[in-house]
C-alpha cells in the first residue's frame, strides 16, 4: 500500500533560503539531518492520521501557514485517504501527498515527517499520538486526547520521554474572546473566585450504549480495515453507520455528553484557574441521566459545576464557561462577538488584556500557530499533555461517578479515587491486541 | 445561527431520550457476579453476551470470576476480554493466570496477555518473558510486547535482560526495546536507583538513530545528574552540531531553573549560529530569569533581524524594569519591524515603570516620539495619563492635538466631561473640534447617570458660540432623553443657520423616536426651505429604522408624503417604502408609478415589497392583495427586465391566491 515519498520535504523560507539556493528543490529532510527537530527557518512536514470531517478543517486552517508542507495520509478508510489526497494534491498542485492505511507502516517508513494530525474518533487518539510521538513525530491530536485517565498518564509520559510536542484541540485556548475571559479571572477583575461554570453537551447522556449495530457484510481490508478501525476497542461486528460517525455515544468508542463538550471546557476552566497540573478532588453525583449539576470541587475549594444549560439560561452558544467571584463574572460561549460580563467597563481593556497575553506568554491567537511555533522552539504547547490529561481525568472522574451513581473522592497526586476500588477500575481498559502500547 | 445550532441539538436530545433507558448500564450489581460468571461458560450465551459480562466483572469481579476469565485466554473471539475483564482485577491470582497463560498461548492473544502483565507491573513474569526473548519464537509482536512490558516492569532485572537484548533484537525491534529501556530508567530513577537509570542512558546515547531516542536519551541523562555535571552536559551539547540534541539540550533547560543553567545558555549564544540562537533565547524568554537580560540586550541591539527580534520577543516574558528603556530605545531603530516589535513588547510589560518612560516619551520635543508614546498610553490603558493629555490638549499643541482629544476620550471616564467642556471654549480648527465631539461622546456613553451629563452639555450649550454649539448639539443626540431633546429643539431656533442646520441633523440621528414629532413640525413650519428640506429628509430617515414598528413607519411615510415636493425627496421617500414589508406600502407607492421622474423607484421599490412578501412563510395571506398592485407595476415598468420581473412575482402571487 505504501506508495514513494512525497518529492517535496524540507526548504528554507527564511533567512537561510539564499544560503540553500543552489540544492535541488527534491530535498529529503535527512540531508540536513534535522528530521525530528525544526530549525526556526526551515519548513515543517505534516502528515494526517485518520482524517474525516473535523480533521479536514483543522488540516485546511494548517494548510495555509507558509511553514508547513503536508505530504501524507494514514486513513484505514479508502475513500477517507482518498478525500484528504484530492484536496491536498489540489492545493499544492501537485500528486505528492502519499497515502497509507496501516499507521504502523506510516510511521515506520516516513521518518521524513516531522508532525502528524490526528482527529481518529476518540478511541483512537491517545494510541495514535503515543505512536507518533514514539516514532519521533510532534502531534496534534484532536480532543479528547484520552479514553482513560491510564491512557492520559502514557500521552503524557510518551512526550516527556522523548521530548515530543503536542498539541490538543482545545481551540479556544487560542482565541481573542476566551482568553480576555481567562485574563480577567487572572487579573482579578473578579475577585476572588469561588465558582467556574462548564458547559456539557445537551444531547446524549453520561450512560452511554453497550448495543452492538447489526453486523452488514465486511468490506475488503482496503476499502475499511475493521481490525484497525476498531484498535486498541473490544471487537464488535462491521456496521458502515460506526464509520460513519455513529460511533458516538457508544461506551467504546466515545467520553458521553460530559466528555464531548467537558473536554473543551474544563480544560478552558483549569487553566483559566492555573489548575492544570492537577484535578478536583471531590465529585458530588447528580441523580439525572446526563450529569447536569454536579458539582466538582478542587482542593482549594473552588466549585466547578456542570451545566447542561438546555434553556440557555447561562449560554447562548456551544462549549461555554462561566466564571463567577467576589467581584463579578465573565461568561463566554462559542459564537459571541464577545464575553458577557457583569461590569461593561471591563470590554475597554479587551485589546490590551488580549495582547499582553500574546507578548506575554508569546502564545499566537491561533492554534495551530502555537504548535508550529512551539515545534521550533521545543516549548509546551498552550494545550499540552499534562493540560488535556489532568482536564481529562477530570471528565472521566464525573462520568465514572455518574456511572456508579455516588459521590467520588481523588487524589490527584496519586491519580486514584480514594477507598473506592470499583471507581480505580475504571482507570484503564485493557487494549485489544496488538494496539496496545 | 447558534440558536439555529441548540434547536437542533434540542431536537437531538428529544429523539434520544426515550431511548436511553433502554440501554444498558454501564455498572451491574455486585450480586450479579455468579450469573455474570455463569454467562461466560454457558453454551447458549453469544459472543455479544459474554463480552458484555467481562465488561461487568471488569468491575465488580472478585477472585471467583478469576479461573473462569483465565480459561477465555486462550479463545481468539473472547481473549481480549477475558483481559478486559482481569486486569483490574487487585488479585495476585490475576498475575498468576496471565503468567500460567505465556507459555499455553501464541499469535495475539500472547500479545495481549504479555501487555496486561506489563499493566500489572509482575515482577515475577520477568523470568518467563526472558526465556521468550532468548527463545525467539514467539513471533515480532510477542517479542515486541515483551520488551515493552520489561520497561513497565521496570525493576533491575528487566533491566539487564533488555539491555542485553540492544545487541540482539532486529532491527525492526529496536524502537521496541528503547522503549522498554526508557520506561525502566524511568522507574528504576522514581525509585531511587539513580545510577542504573543513569547506565540505561548512558547505553542510550550510543544509539545516533532515531533522532528521539539519542534526544530522549540525552534528557533522561541531564536530569540524572546534579549540579556542575549536569551543566557541563548542557554546555557540551548546546555546542553540538547536531541540531537534535541540541534542541533536546534546550528543551531540558527549560525544565531546569538553576541559575547555572542560565550562564551555560548565555555563554552558548556567541558562537551559534542564527537559528541555534533564536533557539537559545527562546528558552532564556521561557526560562525568565533577570540574569539573561543583558545577553537578551546585546541580541537585540545587533546580529541578524530574526535573531534581534527573538531578544525583543522574549524580554517581555521576564518582565522587568531594566528593559524598558533598551526597548524605548529600539523602538527608534532604523528597521521597521525592530521598531514594530519593540513597540509591542513595551506596551505589554506591567508596571508602573513602564508607565513613566511612556510618560517621560510624551515630554519629548520630537512629533514622532510624542505620537507613540500616545499610541503606548491607548494601549496600555495608562487613565493615569488622562491629566497630562488635558494640559497638553489646552496648551501650544499643533498636529497632534486630534489625537490627544481622541485619546483623553478613550481613557477618560464621564468625570472628565466638565474638563473637556472647558477645553472645548478653546478650539477652532475643525479638526479640533471633531475630535473634542468624539472624545465626549465616548465619555458620556460610559456614564451611569446619563442625565447628569446631559445636563451638563445643555448649561454648557447656551454659554458656547456657533462652533462649539455644533459640536455640543451632535453629543446630545447620542445623549439623549428629554431634557437634550429641548435643548437641541431651542438650538433649532438658534440665530446662526450652522447651528440650526446641526440642530435638525442632530434631531434625525436622536436613538428614540420622540425626535420625529419635532421633525415632523418642522418639516411643516419651516420657513427656509433648506431646514426644511433637512427636517423632511430626517424625518424620512425615521420611518426607514427597521427597529421601529410597520404602522408606524407607515403612518410617518403618510405624513411625509403630504409634504415631499422635489423628485429627490420622492425617491427618499420610495427607498423607504421599498423597505417596509407591508400591502400597505404598495399603496403608497402606487401614485409614483404614473409620474415618470420617479416611476422606475416606484417599480423597484414595489417589486422589493412584494418579493419579500411572497417568500415569507405567511405568503398565502398577503397573496391576493397583491395581484392588483402588481398588475398595476408591470403595466408602468419601464424596461423589459422589470417588466418581467413584475410578471413572474404576479404570476407567483395568482398561484398563492388559488387564482
Amino acid at each position: 500500500m505504501s506508495q514513494r515519498k512525497s518529492s517535496l520535504s524540507r526548504r528554507a523560507f527564511l533567512g537561510r533560503t539564499a544560503a540553500l539556493a543552489a540544492v535541488p528543490y527534491i530535498v529529503p529532510a535527512s540531508v540536513f539531518g534535522r528530521n525530528g527537530a525544526v530549525p526556526p527557518s526551515e519548513r515543517i512536514i505534516l502528515g494526517g492520521i485518520g482524517l474525516g470531517g473535523r480533521g479536514t478543517g483543522v488540516m485546511n486552517w494548517m494548510l495555509p501557514e507558509k511553514d508547513v508542507q503536508f505530504v501524507a495520509i494514514c486513513d484505514p478508510q479508502r475513500q477517507r485517504r482518498q478525500r484528504i489526497k484530492e484536496i491536498v494534491d489540489s492545493r499544492y498542485g501537485n500528486k505528492d501527498c502519499v497515502m497509507y492505511h496501516d499507521i504502523r507502516e506510516f510511521l515506520a517508513t516516513r521518518t521524513d515527517i516531522d508532525a502528524v494530525l490526528i482527529a481518529t474518533g476518540d478511541r483512537w487518539h491517545a494510541l495514535a499520538s503515543i505512536y507518533a510521538m514514539r516514532a519521533g513525530k510532534d502531534v496534534y491530536s484532536e480532543k479528547p486526547s484520552a479514553m482513560t485517565i491510564q491512557e492520559g498518564q502514557a500521552v503524557v509520559d510518551t512526550a516527556r520521554r522523548y521530548g515530543r510536542v503536542y498539541q490538543s484541540g482545545i481551540q479556544r485556548l487560542s482565541e481573542g474572546n476566551f482568553t480576555f475571559a481567562n485574563e480577567l479571572l487572572r487579573l482579578g477583575y473578579l475577585g476572588e473566585i469561588h465558582t467556574v461554570r462548564a458547559h456539557i453537551a445537551p444531547w446524549d447522556a453520561a450512560e452511554m450504549r453497550h448495543d452492538w449495530l447489526p453486523e452488514q457484510p465486511l468490506p475488503p481490508k482496503d476499502e475499511v480495515d475493521w481490525d484497525a478501525w476498531l484498535g486498541p476497542c473490544p471487537w464488535r461486528p462491521y456496521n458502515v453507520a460506526y464509520t460513519q460517525g455513529q460511533w458516538r455515544n457508544h461506551y467504546d468508542f466515545h467520553t458521553s455528553c460530559i466528555g464531548e463538550w467537558g473536554a473543551h471546557t474544563f480544560a478552558q476552566c483549569q487553566v483559566a484557574l492555573d489548575l492544570w497540573k492537577t484535578s478536583p478532588v471531590e465529585y458530588g453525583y447528580v441523580a439525572n441521566d446526563s450529569g447536569d449539576g454536579m458539582v466538582m470541587r478542587f482542593a482549594n475549594g473552588i466549585k466547578m459545576v456542570l451545566e447542561r444549560d438546555m434553556d440557555q439560561k447561562i449560554w447562548h452558544g456551544s462549549c461555554g464557561v462561566r466564571y463567577e467571584g467576589t467581584k463579578g463574572w465573565v461568561a463566554i460561549a462559542d459564537g459571541y462577538p464577545r464575553c458577557e460580563v457583569s461590569n461593561p467597563a471591563w470590554h475597554s481593556d479587551f485589546q490590551k488584556l488580549v495582547e499582553d497575553y500574546v507578548a506575554r506568554t508569546q502564545r499566537p491567537m491561533s492554534h495551530v500557530r502555537d504548535l508550529f511555533n512551539c515545534i521550533k522552539s521545543r516549548r509546551q504547547t498552550v494545550a499540552n499533555p499534562v493540560m488535556m490529561h489532568r482536564s481529562m481525568s477530570t471528565v472521566h472522574a464525573a462520568n465514572i461517578s455518574m456511572w456508579l451513581k455516588r459521590d467520588l473522592r481523588y487524589d490527584p497526586v496519586k491519580e486514584e479515587f480514594v477507598n473506592d476500588d470499583e471507581a480505580n477500575r475504571f482507570r484503564s481498559r485493557a487494549m485489544r491486541e496488538p494496539w496496545t502500547i | 445561527m447558534f440558536k439555529s445550532r441548540i434547536c437542533v441539538l434540542a431536537m437531538i436530545v428529544v429523539l434520544f431520550a426515550g431511548l436511553v433507558p433502554t440501554w444498558a448500564q454501564t455498572v451491574a450489581s455486585k450480586s450479579d457476579e455468579g450469573k455474570l460468571i455463569a454467562t461466560l461458560t454457558s453454551p447458549d450465551a453469544s459472543r455479544k453476551d459474554k463480552a458484555d459480562a467481562c465488561r461487568q466483572l471488569s468491575i465488580i469481579g472478585t477472585k471467583a470470576a478469576i479461573a473462569p476469565l483465565a480459561s477465555l485466554l486462550g479463545d481468539p473471539e473472547m481473549s481480549h476480554m477475558a483481559r478486559y475483564a482481569l486486569e483490574p482485577i487487585p488479585d495476585p491470582a490475576v498475575d498468576r493466570a496471565f503468567r500460567d497463560a505465556l507459555g499455553k498461548l501464541s499469535g495475539r492473544p500472547l500479545v495481549g496477555v504479555i501487555a496486561s502483565l506489563g499493566v500489572r507491573r509482575d515482577a515475577e513474569a520477568i523470568e518467563p518473558l526472558t526465556k521468550m526473548l532468548m527463545d525467539g519464537q514467539a513471533g515480532p509482536l510477542a517479542m515486541a510486547a515483551a520488551v515493552r512490558t520489561l520497561g513497565l516492569i521496570g525493576t533491575v532485572g528487566a533491566a539487564q535482560v533488555l539491555t542485553v537484548s540492544l545487541d540482539h533484537a532486529p532491527p525492526e525491534g529496536m524502537l521496541d526495546v528503547y522503549e522498554g529501556l526508557f520506561r525502566c530508567a524511568e522507574r528504576l530513577a522514581a525509585e531511587g536507583n539513580g545510577e542504573e537509570a543513569a547506565a540505561i542512558y548512558a547505553r542510550l546515547r550510543q544509539v545516533k538513530e532515531p533522532h528521539q531516542v539519542r534526544a530522549g536519551a540525552l534528557r533522561g541523562a541531564i536530569l540524572m545528574r546534579r549540579g556542575r555535571e549536569r551543566a557541563t552536559l548542557i554546555r557540551e551539547h548546546l555546542g553540538s552540531d547536531d541540531y537534535v540534541l541540541f534542541a533536546a539540550a534546550c528543551q531540558t533547560a527549560l525544565d531546569l531553573p538553576a541559575p547555572g543553567i542560565t550562564r551555560v545558555l548565555i555563554e552558548s549564544l556567541p558562537q551559534l549560529p542564527a537559528d541555534n540562537q533564536i533557539l537559545v533565547i527562546q528558552t532564556l524568554g521561557k526560562r525568565g530569569d533577570v540574569a539573561s537580560l543583558p545577553a537578551l540586550f546585546d541580541a537585540a541591539r545587533t546580529g541578524p533581524t530574526e535573531v534581534r527580534l527573538a531578544a525583543i520577543k522574549a524580554m517581555p516574558e521576564i518582565g522587568e524594569a531594566s528593559v524598558v528603556p533598551v526597548l524605548a530605545g529600539l523602538m527608534a531603530d532604523a528597521d521597521g519591524r525592530i521598531a514594530q516589535t519593540a513597540k509591542e513588547s513595551l506596551a505589554s510589560l506591567q508596571g508602573p515603570a513602564v508607565d513613566q518612560v511612556v510618560m517621560t516619551m510624551f515630554e519629548s520635543p520630537e512629533m514622532d516620539k510624542r505620537q507613540v508614546a500616545l499610541d503606548l498610553m491607548g494601549r496600555r490603558r495608562m487613565t493615569q495619563a488622562v491629566s497630562v493629555l488635558l494640559q497638553a490638549a489646552g496648551g501650544a499643541e499643533g498636529r497632534l492635538r486630534p489625537a490627544i482629544i481622541r485619546m483623553i476620550g478613550e481613557l477618560g471616564g464621564p468625570d472628565r466631561l466638565p474638563a473637556l467642556l472647558a477645553l472645548l471654549d478653546g478650539l477652532e480648527s475643525p479638526q479640533d473640534l471633531d475630535a473634542a465631539r468624539q472624545a465626549m461622546s465616548v465619555v458620556c456613553a460610559k456614564a451611569d447617570d446619563s442625565q447628569a451629563a446631559s445636563d451638563m452639555l445643555v448649561d454648557r450649550l447656551g454659554q458656547s458660540k456657533p462652533p462649539q454649539k455644533i459640536v455640543l448639539v451632535r453629543v446630545l443626540s447620542g445623549v439623549g432623553g428629554p431634557t437634550a431633546l429641548a435643548a437641541v429643539r431651542r438650538a433649532v431656533d438658534d440665530p446662526d443657520g450652522d447651528v440650526r442646520a446641526a440642530a435638525i441633523r442632530a434631531l434625525g440621528t436622536w436613538k428614540t423616536t420622540d425626535a420625529a414629532p419635532e421633525l415632523l413640525a418642522l418639516a411643516q413650519s419651516a420657513d427656509n426651505a433648506t431646514e426644511k428640506m433637512l427636517a423632511l429628509r430626517s424625518y424620512v430617515g425615521f420611518a426607514a429604522r427597521r427597529d421601529l414598528p410597520v404602522e408606524v413607519r407607515l403612518a410617518m411615510c403618510r405624513q411625509a408624503a403630504g409634504l415631499i415636493e422635489r423628485n429627490d425627496e420622492k425617491t427618499l421617500l420610495l427607498g423607504t417604502l421599498g423597505g417596509i414589508d407591508s400591502v400597505e406600502a404598495l399603496g403608497l407607492i402606487e401614485p409614483y408609478l404614473a409620474d415618470s421622474a420617479t416611476k422606475q423607484e416606484a417599480v423597484v421599490a414595489a417589486l422589493g415589497v412584494a418579493d419579500r412578501l411572497l417568500s415569507h412563510r405567511d405568503a398565502g395571506q398577503y397573496a391576493a392583495k397583491l395581484i392588483a398592485p402588481l398588475e398595476k407595476v408591470a403595466q408602468a415598468a419601464p424596461n423589459d427586465n422589470l417588466a418581467e420581473r413584475a410578471r413572474t412575482l404576479l404570476a407567483q402571487a395568482r398561484t398563492k391566491a388559488g387564482q
